[in-house]
């Protein structure tokens, strides 16, 4: 089929496709944001056992595959009585693996504080979750605005997850296999989700490098 | 005998670095309005010493005690009593992605609980007695190594502490620079601030010191009136050292 055909055919279901695919990148990256600025806090809390959890989660879901972490969530879980729906395990799974790179992120964004700043911070009395707050995170953030673009970008990449999963409405991914198991849509049914995927890829960059300009700190 | 509490008081305070053994048996009493200079070679454990105060070093023994209450190793507890205790370091350590103003009023806010609108009077306030009032809105990386240091003082003094500690406050500062730094101590020094201070400018030390304690190899080995150790030490360490700095 040629890609007018594509549209005209599929033309809202693309437009669909195209939002869930947003709204899950957009969940996901929140709730990874989150995990991840907490996961890094005990990864630096004064309590070893913590610091090793911490740790511990990050080599976990920094390094098993999304796929597999997927199975697991819809297929293991139910043996534990937990069943969550498609949707849910599809967020699970791409909130858990780009919280583990968030702090990754936030540690290296860390390393670029100068001790010293930190001395002052408790010299000045400050506790440990103040020292958190007011100055060590916010400059770990303003520090790490290009790899969390980027890490932005994966989040929406490991969305494509959903199409593995009969989960309505459909993403980007899973909307191409609807489309090739209904008809004949072959290469082309694909590249119009890839110019999508790639077209809200080259927003998010350009809107990352925005920002990183405008609170990049100054050294 | 002085019967008033100490600002700052160490007793037998020993500390290690590894095998290094950096404090040996320091005891030490700083009194209210106090100025109190730390002199010595190179690695005798001055900024050790300095740091130990407010724990930024932990110790191995001994009590470190701040208007007369023991310093916990931890806790809120020590994160107030170090709040009664400025600090002011060798390369500023001011708070990067903040504004002069904001590295001010941080503290006093956020620990004090001191409300925004005054904190920032008074931080306008101090930055104008340390001269640096016009840079109030800027970040640390804009200004110069002088007018940095002069801001780090007005944050310490922005918590209206019992003390400030100086640890080679001119060391990293271009010549040209040191003089507005030491003007701005010596006016602290003749307003009554207690004071601890770290340094190698020895005419300086000379005007502002009460006292001077004179370390090497992690102990005190004298302790004097300026006059009396510039013009008679009574050690051979305390002459060699001076014999050192004079032929520089
Ligand atoms: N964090 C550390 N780990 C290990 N050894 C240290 C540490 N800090 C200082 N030392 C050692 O402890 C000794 C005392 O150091 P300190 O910095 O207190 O000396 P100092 O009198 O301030 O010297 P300087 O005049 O050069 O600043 C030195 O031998 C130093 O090498
Ligand atoms: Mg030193």
């Amino acid at each position: 089929m040629s890609v007018s055909n594509l549209l005209s055919q599929y033309g809202d279901r693309y437009i669909q496709a195209l939002l869930t695919t947003w709204k899950l990148t957009a969940f996901s990256f929140a709730a990874a944001f989150a995990l991840g600025v907490l996961i890094t806090i005990l990864r630096v809390c004064p309590i070893k056992p913590l610091r090793i959890a911490g740790d511990f989660y990050v080599q976990v879901f920094r390094n098993i595959p999304g796929a597999a972490l997927l199975i697991l969530l819809v297929y293991a879980l139910p043996y534990l009585k937990i069943i969550f729906s498609y949707e849910v395990c599809v967020l699970i799974a791409t909130t858990l693996i780009p919280s583990a790179f968030c702090s990754e992120h936030l540690m290296s964004g860390m390393n670029t504080i100068a001790p010293g700043q930190i001395e002052a911070a408790r010299a000045l009395g400050l506790t440990f979750f103040q020292m958190i707050r007011r100055i060590v995170i916010p400059q770990a953030l303003r520090s790490t605005v290009l790899p969390m673009t980027n890490l932005l970008v994966a989040t929406m990449l490991t969305t494509s997850l959903a199409s593995q999963v009969p989960m309505r409405p459909m993403d980007l991914t899973g909307l191409v296999s609807y489309i090739n198991t209904h008809a004949t849509g072959g290469v082309t049914a694909f590249a119009i989700s890839a110019a999508l995927y790639c077209a809200t890829a080259l927003l998010i960059g350009f809107t990352g490098s925005l920002i990183d300009r405008k609170v990049r700190i100054l050294r | 005998m002085n019967m008033e509490t100490p600002v700052i008081e160490l007793r037998h305070v020993d500390k290690h670095f590894g095998l290094l053994h950096v404090l040996k048996d320091i005891s030490l009493k700083v009194y209210r309005g106090e100025v109190v200079v730390i002199l010595g070679p190179s690695g005798s454990g001055k900024s050790t010493l300095c740091r130990t105060v407010n724990r930024l070093e932990t110790i191995d023994s001994g009590e470190i005690l701040i208007d007369g209450e023991p310093m916990p190793a931890e806790g809120r507890k020590l994160a107030s009593l170090r709040a009664k205790i400025g600090m002011v370091f060798q390369s500023f350590n001011l708070f990067a992605h903040m504004t002069i103003l904001d590295n001010l009023t941080l503290a006093p806010v956020d620990v004090l609980r001191i409300g925004k609108k005054e904190a920032r009077m008074e931080a306008m306030r101090l930055l104008e007695r340390v001269g640096v009032a016009d840079q109030a809105r800027k970040v640390p990386a804009q200004l110069s190594g002088g007018q940095q240091q002069r801001a780090a003082i007005a944050r310490a003094l922005a918590m209206r502490p019992e003390a400030i500690l100086f640890d080679e406050p001119t060391s990293a500062l271009d010549p040209e620079m040191i003089s507005e730094v030491l003007n701005v101590m010596t006016s602290l020094a003749s307003d009554g601030m207690t004071m601890l201070i770290v340094t190698h400018e020895m005419n300086f030390a000379r005007k502002v010191a009460d006292r001077v304690i004179f370390m090497d190899d992690g102990m005190i080995v004298e302790e004097s009136d300026p006059e009396a150790f510039f013009l008679h030490p009574q050690s051979e360490r305390a002459r060699d050292f001076l014999n050192a700095v004079h032929s520089h």
